[in-house]
């Protein structure tokens, strides 16, 4: 094999999983394409069945191939035909399944009786949970029970708690995790553009010359995505990835550039980068006389640290030379002051970006979401992409990644947020038609005012504004951010919560009712990825006792509050019915959605999905058949893309005497949120079995710390005592520390500040003062 | 002639000079003329022990899995464990050396970069340490290397080898059966021509290693709620 072949090799082995590679022909032959096609093809080993899903864990969606034996998943691989991932997975994805079996795994219902959780049958907790959910509604109002539920709701499970909650009982208290890890990406794409998510698609990938990751450790967060971007450059050495971050990572390790700044300081960065491009007259002049306009908001929003917080912008539209002007304090040699990047830094970021000859694509995740300046940092990126008029072309494009399977496919699409319908906000009478329409309910039960965005909910629980909570796939008693108000607020006496998931958790253990639910390929859905990928997995394996999908949960609690008329469906036929019925609200060239059929057959299929289909590219006339015109921002009245001049402006709480260090918290790659499902899966475990705190060397020398040794971190919210991990999995700079928040036993959200972007909501989980002393 | 003959090559000199001072200033009026195109600075960049190797020799991917498989290789999986007393234990030397060799840059010259040896025809095995020179600190000759290579040599085995290829699926990513230090470079053991057969990755092109396999070892006490199920 010559060097040539070695290429092609390359790409061929995209095409077939590393798994398959590890055991050639011992269960894998036959197996590649053919086993996709039908999800049904006879397998090709005697007893295993290779069926398609889209993986448990991350937002990028990878085609698995699940294989099942005896009605038992017992091995996972790549499927070599999804787009997403090309047959390569993750660490995670690899041992998925295992994460059906742990020992621990809630089969039944559980009830609090006598302060004890105790087994009930399922019928009579759904019966308890029906009567609790009607009886808080008589004493105290609709807007007194509240549902809280996941971007990992399949979009059926979405669907059916929308239609419950704003169609059948009549409230917007309706809100999903995904308000804590993408909201600010969602406000972005609406201030900019009027519409969600991404205009590109993974496929940039294979065009784009340059890679600029802000705050996102891509290479442990979004791995398979990584892993494409390391391909391309190895196959096209000129190719470049500058990471940008507040911390050095596998990463920093493996990209070309390596650029730390202090935190906060991005909305900076990103400014000096525009101001570059004006100040060299790299603009793209055409673009931006055609497709752009101006615009600036309020500033000095606050943080939200108070209760009832509110904040309305007001957008004022100015001119490209008004917004020079405002630019004119981001000069680089006053961002360097401020963000410690050298003006030679931030000069050859704004040169990739304005090379003509160079296709650049931006990478962002929870960096730039959970900020206090959330909505203006996602604004800030898509600047300067649309200043050179870098966007909606192949390779071109500004990617906000998401981190639950289906963030963007329930959460944002089906839109299981207080201010949304399944199209449009509550507070547009348009939308309020479709949807009584649609369900069939009376136009005055959908009620036009949002209510709680999620910390403000938990803090209507805390008051005792909300009495009743349904919590569904996520575990808010580990990831809440300044945990401890929270988690007294679901303790209180007069307080019925509702748990549904898969494993004991720190939130089950506070809930009155427990109910087991069926997991992943355990029932049939779709999910959507960061790319705009609807993907459909099939119900594969029975579910364990008497759990139950978090969909059909609720259609069972719905029927016993007397909405049986609205939820018509059977267990066999509800997921076709409802994909139906929602396919409905979102018909249309805009957000058209695959058929049934269509999603069953395919590895997953992009949205908009017209006349058979894909949309690769919105709002450029060759791809997208809403565009009129070359370009065509059809989201905005005016049709253009909104530049907004947006500030620095600095976080609530920063390093002082006291807590003289910021305190960052994330992920690994080995586990995924808060580790409920990860930690049941011995490899993964065995791999991080718990947390820690990550130091900056000379800072623990400083401190007098060890690798290992105990380190006590204080907060105002609370302290923490964990092990030290000197120069492990990553390295902060000195006077910032690290903690993963996977591990339920070090719960480093009672540190956490409970602040947020006034315009999304999602709280800051990167940046608070924290004090740091040997245990 | 003789002084036409240095005259010509003292004009040519000149005429070389002129030339190169064309060429450097030009090149350097013209970069001055492209888009602030800074040349990157060298800055120290941390070396975190259990990260570093993850992408080192990456850029070679490419050409690992073009490489041929080496018939009748002497390197075999039993050389291998033989030369090392237990898990992580520095292999022993199994060739001769000589004293005034100890200095590290005699031993990279062959173990840093690997390539084919006529005197024992075979392909060198590459360090994954190339940092780390005072070698003969941790590796020392075996007895009875002093002429030729040595086979399967016994050094005391301490621990037995790991299973190889053991995934806890059938298919999935083995973990790493073995501890980083020291050994955090993947490609520097399980790629390239100096590789044992045995423990080369079928799929070098992947660079990513620690995407897909986990670290194994030691193991950890199984996953257990704590007990009140909050704070420690």
């Amino acid at each position: 094999m010559n060097r040539r072949e070695a290429l092609r090799a390359l790409a061929a082995t995209a095409a077939m999983s590393a798994a398959e590679a590890t055991f050639p022909g011992v269960l894998f032959r036959g197996g590649g394409g053919a086993s996709t096609a039908g999800a049904q093809t006879p397998p090709a080993e005697a007893g295993v069945v290779w069926r398609k899903t889209p993986c448990r864990f991350c937002g990028v969606g990878c085609g698995l191939l699940v294989g099942i034996s005896n009605g038992r998943a017992v091995a996972v691989k790549g499927d070599p035909t999804s787009p997403v991932n090309l047959g390569l997975g993750c660490v995670k994805g690899y041992h998925s399944v295992m994460a059906l079996y742990g020992k621990d795994r809630l089969t039944q219902a559980l009830v609090r009786k006598d302060g004890k959780l105790t087994p009930v049958p399922m019928k009579e907790a759904l019966d308890l949970v029906a009567a609790k959910m009607a009886e808080t509604i008589k004493a105290h109002g609709k807007d007194a029970v509240a549902m809280y539920g996941s971007g990992q709701w399949t979009i059926p499970d979405g669907y059916v708690a929308s239609k419950l909650m704003k169609g059948a009982i009549g409230t917007n208290n309706l809100e999903a995790n995904a308000r804590l890890c993408m909201a600010s990406a969602v406000t972005g794409f609406m201030t900019s553009f009027g519409l969600d998510e991404p205009m590109g698609c993974y496929e940039d990938i294979d065009h784009a010359d340059v890679f600029v990751l802000w705050g996102n450790n891509m290479a442990e967060m979004h791995p398979v995505l990584f892993s494409r971007l390391l391909e391309r450059r190895l196959k096209n050495p000129e190719v470049k990835i500058i990471d940008l971050a507040t911390r050095w990572t596998r990463t920093s390790m493996a990209a070309d550039r390596s650029i730390l700044f202090k935190p906060q300081t991005d909305l900076a960065i990103a400014n000096a980068i525009c101001h570059e491009i004006l100040r060299n007259d790299w603009v793209n002049a055409a673009f931006v006389r055609n497709h752009v306009s101006f615009h600036e908001g309020k500033t000095n929003i606050g943080y939200g640290l108070e209760d009832k917080f509110a904040f309305k912008d007001e957008p004022k539209t100015i001119t490209l030379e008004r917004y020079r002007e405002l630019l004119a304090e981001y000069a680089v040699e006053k961002v360097e002051a401020l963000s410690g990047v050298p003006a030679r830094e931030l000069r050859y970021l704004a040169s990739l970006y304005a090379d003509p000859k160079k296709k650049v694509m931006s990478f962002w995740c929870m960096g730039f979401n959970q900020h206090t300046r959330g909505t203006w940092i996602n604004n800030l990126i898509y600047n300067i992409h649309l200043l050179v008029g870098k966007i909606a072309t192949p390779g071109n494009s500004p990617f906000s990644l998401t981190g639950q399977p289906s963030a963007c496919g329930t959460v944002r699409e089906v839109g299981t947020l207080t201010h949304r319908l399944p199209h449009g906000d509550v507070t547009d009478e348009k939308a309020r038609k479709q949807a009584a329409e649609i369900w069939q309910v009376p136009l005055e039960r959908i009620a036009p005012k949002p209510t709680y965005h999620t910390v403000e909910m938990f803090r209507a629980l805390d008051r005792g504004d909300i009495r009743f909570m349904w919590i569904q796939v996520t575990n808010p008693m580990v990831t809440m951010p300044k945990l401890r108000r929270y988690r007294d607020a679901l303790k209180k006496d007069d307080r019925f919560i509702v748990v549904s998931d898969v494993y004991p958790t720190p939130t089950t253990d506070v809930a009155d009712v427990v109910l087991p639910a069926a997991m992943w390929i355990e029932r049939e859905g779709m999910w959507g990825n960061s790319e705009r990928r609807t993907q459909h997995f099939d119900k594969m394996l029975t579910p364990p006792g008497e759990a139950m999908s978090d969909a059909w949960q609720m259609i069972e609690v719905a029927r016993r509050m007397g909405f049986e008329k609205l939820f018509p469906w059977t267990e066999a036929n509800h997921i076709p019915e409802i994909w139906r019925e929602y396919s409905r609200f979102q018909a249309g060239p805009e957000h058209e959605m695959a058929s049934y059929d269509e999603l069953r057959r395919r590895p997953g299929v992009l949205w908009p999905f017209v006349n058979g289909k894909e949309t690769k590219w919105r709002y450029n006339g060759q791809y997208d058949p809403a565009a009129k015109g070359p370009f065509d921002f059809y989201g905005k009245p005016d049709r253009r893309a909104w530049i907004w001049f947006r500030p620095y402006e600095a976080p609530p709480e920063m390093p002082d005497a006291q807590y003289p260090f910021w305190l960052n918290t994330g992920r690994v790659v080995e586990h995924w949120h808060s580790g409920s499902l990860t930690r049941r899966v011995p490899v993964l475990h065995n791999a991080v079995p718990a947390a820690y705190v990550e130091l900056h060397p000379a800072d623990a020398r400083k401190l007098g710390i060890a690798n290992g040794q105990r380190v006590r971190l204080t907060t105002r919210r609370g302290g923490l005592v964990l092990p030290a991990q000197i120069d492990g999995r990553a390295r902060p700079p000195e006077g910032q520390v690290f903690v993963p928040f996977f591990d339920e036993g070090y719960l480093i959200n009672e540190l956490t500040l409970d602040a947020f972007c006034p315009i999304s909501g999602q709280p800051d989980y990167k940046k608070c003062a924290v004090k740091v002393e040997r245990a | 002639m003789s002084v036409n003959r240095s005259r010509l090559f003292l004009i040519g000199l000149a005429v070389l000079l002129m030339a190169a001072v064309v060429v450097v200033v030009g090149q350097s009026l013209v970069a001055d003329r492209e888009p602030a195109r800074v040349l990157p600075v060298a800055e120290a960049t941390p070396t975190l022990p259990s990260e570093a190797g993850m992408y080192a020799r990456a850029a070679r991917a490419v050409d690992y899995a073009a490489m041929p498989t080496e018939p009748n290789r002497k390197r075999t999986l039993a050389a291998f464990y033989a030369r090392r007393a237990s898990l992580g234990a520095p292999p022993v030397i199994p060739h001769p050396v000589e004293e005034r060799d100890a200095s590290g840059k005699t031993c990279l010259a062959c173990h840093g970069d690997g390539g084919w040896v006529p005197r024992f025809e075979a392909y060198t095995p590459v360090t994954p340490h190339p940092e780390l020179t005072s070698c003969r600190q941790c590796h020392v000759p075996l007895a009875g290397s002093e002429s030729g290579m040595r086979g399967s040599t016994s050094t005391g085995q301490i621990t037995q080898p790991p299973a190889l290829r053991g995934g806890v699926m059938p298919g999935s990513p083995p973990p790493i059966p073995h501890g980083l230090e020291m050994r955090e470079n993947c490609r520097a053991c399980h790629a390239g021509p100096g590789a044992v057969d045995a423990l080369r990755t079928t799929h070098p092109e992947r660079v990513s290693c620690r995407q897909c396999h986990a670290l194994g070892a030691p193991p950890a006490a199984a996953f257990a709620r704590p007990p009140e199920g909050g704070a420690r």
